[in-house]
């Protein structure tokens, strides 16, 4: 391991690189939950140990402000990683102390000029970084990818990135994965969609692949471990893809998913099981999203002047008769690609990974179609059960083996959004509404509300597990919760 | 440079440029904004007003000095001749003649250099003219907050050549008040806000309107002392985390008026309540407006039944106030006398207040003193004598507002009651005093079949507030009573209701009644009026339209639209937002004419739904032009990129709220009709509907809530409707949920 003194890093922090810094990953341990949703973005943590019941008052072994955020608490070497805005123009990542909730550092990013448009609840700061146990990976939409160094917070590298751009301006919320030295990065956003690895030492492109045939979406990449390989997989509009980490190089793709994809798949076993939900029907494609919310005024052709300025550029390459409109065929492919012209719809899949160019007719072990996934929140597959959970608190569980429904949008009790994905531990499943309750089913072939505990406040990040504690994250602050009796108070130093 | 010197350069020709030219200047020269060194405090307000508006606008250095300097060509003057020498220099005999109200903004010279000139007839006007030009450069004022533009423009000082004059000279707006859902729950530092937002609409009265179970004043009489002092009727509103919409209530475990949180007692109550009108009061006097109570004479705490022999309750929601009973005389010198410690302590306790109106009952209970009370005001028989009462019946049980009838006769009488006894109260009370008559005395609600009388059943020198009907479009509707007040008789303005508390929780606009009233009132020499409304939240367009029309725009509430919405959203936002409004226009005149009291605030609000009848077609008409609006304000929103996209998104999910109260109200309908047909899964389906409808629309309200009022709605949905729902499927599910 090479040590650098302060001053070496101060002078290479503004680089994008550090070409000499040979530092080796420390892996992160069984029991961490180093990224989106855990290890591998599965939701799933060994931890025992875990509470039932507890609420933003009981069973809270310490708790921490955080600047607004909605992203996910990540836990590594018993250290808690977190973002948030500090302010409406400081980006801080915050270290805590797993077991004690000290702060142990505070890295703020000043920002300068306009951030990009978002739309609520969305938050400037909603992904969620990454960490190999000794270098903490970020991303945020104006500063790009970023490295620090997970003991003291000091800036190790820096990529700038173009900023995405939305058509419905949702804003940024993708997260980066590391796996073997290497950040992976898919930004599919409406303009420049991408899939890119980075080295996690030097914070230099190791490739980067464009993804033209993509529209917007959110879902995180995941390796599958299948055929005696593993692939790096992502879903995306109306296909799932599965690419060799390595190169970069796409190795097959499943041409089975829908229009806009903001859930991300889950692995196990070699099989990669997804739940979407899309809206519309399958004859909707973007051309009905443009007409419905971009025709401001409703005379069913997209006018130059009620595009965003950053696809104007696009715009007019569809703009074939130079008339400052597009419509009829010209919209139909002005911003989707006119070889994945997908519509919307609700499904639930089970995808068999290692395959081989388009897998499409081979590989998909079971298909559901169901009202039960929800556009938002992923789903996770404990105990050989595939739950997903919707708006109006409505549960749905799915054979893993065959996708026969076990129960479907059966309610929980709670009603409202579910932004947060089910995370799970200890044979319980967590789920978080946005209305501040955590409801907990019994990881049981038989829905079973186990209980359904009060966080006070909003609920859009997904929890992690860790150590027989599980972390929560409202908007603005970080808990710690555990089995026992809580603290009266701490954290928050 | 000293300012000697530049008193000798300059030069005294006022020059009013049509053409509008900007001057190139560099990126970073800052501003100077000259005020009088001897300025009255409003001015040097104004001065320090313009700096910050300036300012922010051109991202430069902004400073208020008393002389003219050197390092910048960037001169604004603030004031008039009387108080800046360097306006009077530069203005000379070129200076306009302005009323008290009216203001400029326009470009000039000094010392033969291009200026500015800010100022008005008074400095309430001076500070007009400074949000004047913050106006002219873009910059848009909501009852919530400023817009700035969002293209800076370029600055200048030449091409202006505003001058205005009011064609409505009182512009007042209505606080305090009742219900949760109402500015009753805002605290000082929320009715300040408002304030400062009302004064840049150059609005120039607040009116407190206080009932007598509220805790804003403290009396005795006759050995009883008032005891009651409370809230919303003395409702409570506990919360939990079941409470829909609770992400915007924080952690509270009641909703409450911030003011009043740690006030245990009637005197902790009392204390508040005092403290908090006091200083709406001078928060208004601060920025130059006047202040105003109204309250009735004729309603008292319920404590005073003891010494008010022959009382009987008031009708309101909950039995707080009494009033005079049949059998009270209007010559009772107990009545008297309560009613005049009443007013005396009003008086007292606010000696700073500029005007006193004395409401007249919404439900007149007083009634079988009106052939008495006609008597007494018809002396010489101005008023007509018998056959004059009896064409006033007449009027009243034909007329074809929500008080017709047998009503309308009650509103009569009960009317001629308290006219006939505020005579009386007038000359033994501290009204009588001759301190009081620098203050405006007026009546509130005088009854419609009376207005052509005003002058004579109205105290000589007092004024009045009118109230017609509950909506605007009712009262557009009454042309010929509106003609019928003297107003140049009697100092006339009118209640103008922007959204109506029996309509209640909904999105409402009804512009195109707004209008035609503004019209008449210019047309047939009102003052001015006065805003009715509950929750403020939708009606930042009403308020700019009512601002920019007070002073002769005679603008199309569309182009009012476009003017307010275009600098602060971009260009094709408008279009969108006018169709929205269209819509919800279109809405709320439906719900006006069919159940004016649709959601009205109060228990029962929803399940009193719950009945074996049709689903009215009219409610499916309200929720698709909600569902339609809702559509208009995503696609503003999405147009308004880089603008004031709060301003859209509010409006969107206000709506997207609208329509699943819609789908809630609906689901509790077809409940009810499964209930009496005995199907109990039906029912309980439709119950199961309407909760997560209901609570949807609350969560999606607690997105955009963004004042006291909304978190009021979401306090008294929970408590009025969402509450009584689950408890009806508990029953029907044979426990607790």
């Amino acid at each position: 391991m090479v040590t650098m003194r302060p001053t070496t890093t101060r002078l290479l922090s503004s680089l994008w690189a550090l070409p000499l810094l040979l530092a080796t990953s420390v892996p992160a341990v069984a029991e961490d939950w180093p990224q989106f949703r855990g290890v591998n973005g599965s939701a799933v943590s060994p931890s025992k140990g875990l509470p039932s019941r507890f609420s933003s008052k009981e069973g809270v072994k310490w708790k921490a402000p955080l600047g607004e955020g909605v992203s996910c608490p990540i836990v590594v070497g018993g250290r808690v990683f977190s973002t948030g805005m500090s302010g409406a123009q400081r980006f801080a990542v915050y270290a805590h102390d797993a077991n004690t909730g000290k702060l142990l550092w505070k890295r703020e990013y000043p920002l300068t000029g306009a951030l990009p448009r978002i739309t609520p609840p969305n938050s400037h700061a909603a992904s969620t970084p990454a960490s190999d146990g000794k270098r903490l990976y970020l991303y945020f939409s104006t500063i790009g990818l970023a490295a620090v160094d997970c003991a003291t917070g000091r800036d190790l590298w820096r990529l700038p990135l173009p900023k995405p751009a939305y058509l419905m301006d949702w804003g940024a919320a993708v997260s980066p994965i590391v796996y073997k030295g290497l950040v992976y990065f898919c930004q599919d956003d409406d303009l420049n969609p991408y899939l890119m690895a980075v080295d996690g030492v030097t914070g230099k492109v190791k490739w980067r692949v464009s993804r033209p045939d993509m529209l917007a979406g959110y879902s995180l990449p995941v390796l599958c471990e299948a055929g005696g390989r593993t692939d790096l997989v992502v879903a995306g509009t109306g296909k799932l893809k599965g690419y060799d980490p390595a190169t970069g190089k796409e190795l097959w793709t499943c041409n089975t998913l829908l229009r806009t994809i903001m859930t991300s798949p889950v692995v196990k076993d070699g099989v990669i099981y997804i739940a979407v939900q899309s809206y519309g029907d399958a004859k909707r494609t973007l051309k009905f999203a443009l007409m419905e919310w971009l025709d401001t005024n409703q005379d069913k052709k997209l006018a130059r002047t009620e595009m965003p300025k950053e696809f104007l550029e696009k715009f007019d390459l569809s703009d074939k008769n130079k008339d400052g409109f597009i419509l009829d065929n010209e919209l139909d492919t002005a911003f989707q690609h006119p070889d994945n012209m997908v519509g919307g719809g609700n499904m639930v899949q089970a995808i068999k990974g290692g395959g081989s160019g388009d897998v499409t007719r081979t590989h998909v072990l079971w298909n559901v179609t169901t009202r039960a996934p929800s556009n938002l929140s992923s789903p996770i597959l404990v105990s050989g059960r595939v739950h997903v959970v919707k708006a109006g608190g409505l549960s749905s569980c799915l054979g893993a083996a065959d996708g026969k429904m076990l129960w479907e949008m059966t309610r929980m009790g709670n009603l409202g959004d579910y932004f947060a994905s089910p995370v799970a531990a200890d044979g319980k499943i967590y789920i978080c509404g946005k209305n501040g309750f955590v409801v907990v089913l019994e990881d049981s072939p038989e829905m079973k509300v186990v209980a359904r505990n009060d966080m006070g406040g909003e609920l859009i990040a997904s929890p992690a597990i860790a150590n027989g504690r599980l972390y929560i994250r409202t908007r603005d602050t970080l808990y710690c919760i555990g089995a026992g009796p809580g603290l009266a108070s701490a954290g928050g130093r | 440079m000293k300012r000697s010197g530049a008193l000798m350069l300059l030069a005294s020709a006022w020059v009013a440029v049509s053409v509008a030219s900007t001057v190139p200047a560099a990126p970073a020269e800052p501003i100077a904004v000259v005020v009088g060194a001897h300025a009255p405090p409003i001015e040097q307000l104004a001065a320090r007003e313009c700096a910050q508006i300036l300012g922010k606008l051109f991202g430069v250095p902004a400073a208020v000095s008393a002389r003219v300097p050197t390092h910048t060509k960037r001169v604004v003057l603030v004031g008039s001749p009387a108080t800046n020498g360097f306006v009077k220099q530069s203005a000379g005999a070129a200076w306009p003649k302005l009323t008290d109200q009216g203001h400029v903004v326009r470009s000039s010279k000094l010392a033969g250099k291009d200026v500015l000139v800010v100022g008005g007839g008074s400095p309430q006007a001076t500070l007009w003219s400074v949000y004047e030009l913050g106006y002219q450069f873009g910059v848009r004022y909501l009852l919530y907050g400023d817009a700035y533009p969002m293209e800076r423009p370029a600055f200048r000082l030449t091409g202006f050549n505003v001058k205005l004059e009011p064609t409505l000279r009182l512009r007042s707006w209505r606080t305090l008040n009742d219900f949760a859902i109402g500015t009753e729950s805002w605290g000082l530092a929320d009715q300040k806000k408002l304030l400062r937002q009302l004064a840049k609409l150059k609005y120039n009265r607040v009116l407190m309107s206080v009932y007598p179970w509220q805790p804003y004043v403290d009396f005795e009489y006759g050995g009883v002392k008032k005891q009651t002092g409370v809230l919303w009727y003395g409702h409570r509103y506990p919360l939990d985390g079941d409470t829909p919409g609770r992400t915007a209530l924080k952690d509270l475990s009641e909703f409450g008026n911030p003011d009043f949180a740690r006030a245990a007692t009637y005197a902790d109550r009392v204390r508040a309540g005092v403290g908090l009108a006091k200083g709406i009061l001078d928060e208004a006097h601060r920025l130059g407006m006047t202040a105003a109570l109204t309250f009735s004479p004729l309603e008292f705490p319920k404590e005073f039944a003891a010494v008010l022999p022959g009382s009987r309750p008031s009708p309101a929601p909950e039995p707080l106030a009494i009033g005079p009973g049949a059998g009270q005389s209007l010559n009772d010198p107990k009545l008297l006398g309560l009613a005049a410690a009443q007013l005396n302590a009003y008086a007292n306790t606010y000696p700073g207040i500029d005007a006193i109106y004395l409401s007249l009952p919404e439900f007149p209970d007083w009634v079988e003193q009106g052939p008495a009370a006609w008597k007494l005001l018809d002396q010489g028989g101005k008023l007509g004598g018998d056959a004059g009462y009896q064409a006033v019946l007449r009027a009243a049980r034909t007329r074809s507002t929500v008080a017709s009838g047998e009503r309308g006769v009650r509103s009569v009488n009960g009317n001629l009651a308290v006219l006939a006894f505020v005579h009386k109260l007038r000359d033994n009370s501290v009204l009588a005093l001759p301190g009081m008559g620098r203050k405006e005395v007026g009546l509130v609600g005088v009854d419609a079949a009376l207005l052509s009388q005003l002058d004579a059943v109205t105290p000589a020198g007092w004024s009045a507030l009118h109230f017609v009907d509950y909506t605007a479009p009712r009262v557009a509707a009454q042309e010929a009573v509106l003609q019928s007040v003297p107003a140049s008789k009697v100092r006339s303005s009118l209640i103008l209701t922007l959204a109506d508390d029996n309509m209640g929780v909904l999105p409402q606009m009804t512009r195109a009644a707004l209008q035609k009233l503004v019209a008449r009132l210019s047309e047939n020499s009102w003052e001015g009026f006065s805003t009715r409304y509950w929750m403020p939240g939708d009606l930042s367009p009403a308020a700019h339209f009512l601002s920019r029309n007070s002073f002769g725009a005679a603008l199309t509430p569309q182009k009012a639209l476009e003017e307010l919405a275009t600098p602060m959203c971009g260009a094709g936002v408008a279009l969108a937002l006018e169709k929205g409004f269209a819509q919800i226009e279109e809405a709320t005149l439906l719900m006006d004419q069919n159940d004016l009291g649709f959601s009205f605030p109060v228990p029962g609000m929803l399940m009193k739904h719950y009945r074996n009848q049709p689903v009215p077609e009219w409610w499916a008409r309200v929720r698709d032009l909600f569902g339609g609006a809702s559509g208009e304000m995503y696609r503003a929103n999405t147009r308004s990129r880089g603008g004031e996209r709060d301003f859209t998104l509010y409006y969107a999910k206000r709506l997207d709220f609208a329509l699943f109260y819609m789908n809630a109200v609906e689901a509790v309908r077809l409940a009810g009709i499964a209930k009496a047909k005995g199907d109990r899964t039906a029912q309980k389906e439709q119950l199961e509907k309407a909760e997560e409808a209901l609570y949807t629309a609350s969560n999606t309200l607690a997105e955009v809530a963004r004042d006291q009022s909304d978190r009021g709605v979401l306090a008294i949905l929970d408590a009025y409707a969402f509450r009584p729902l689950r408890k009806e499927l508990a029953s029907l599910a044979g426990g607790a949920r």
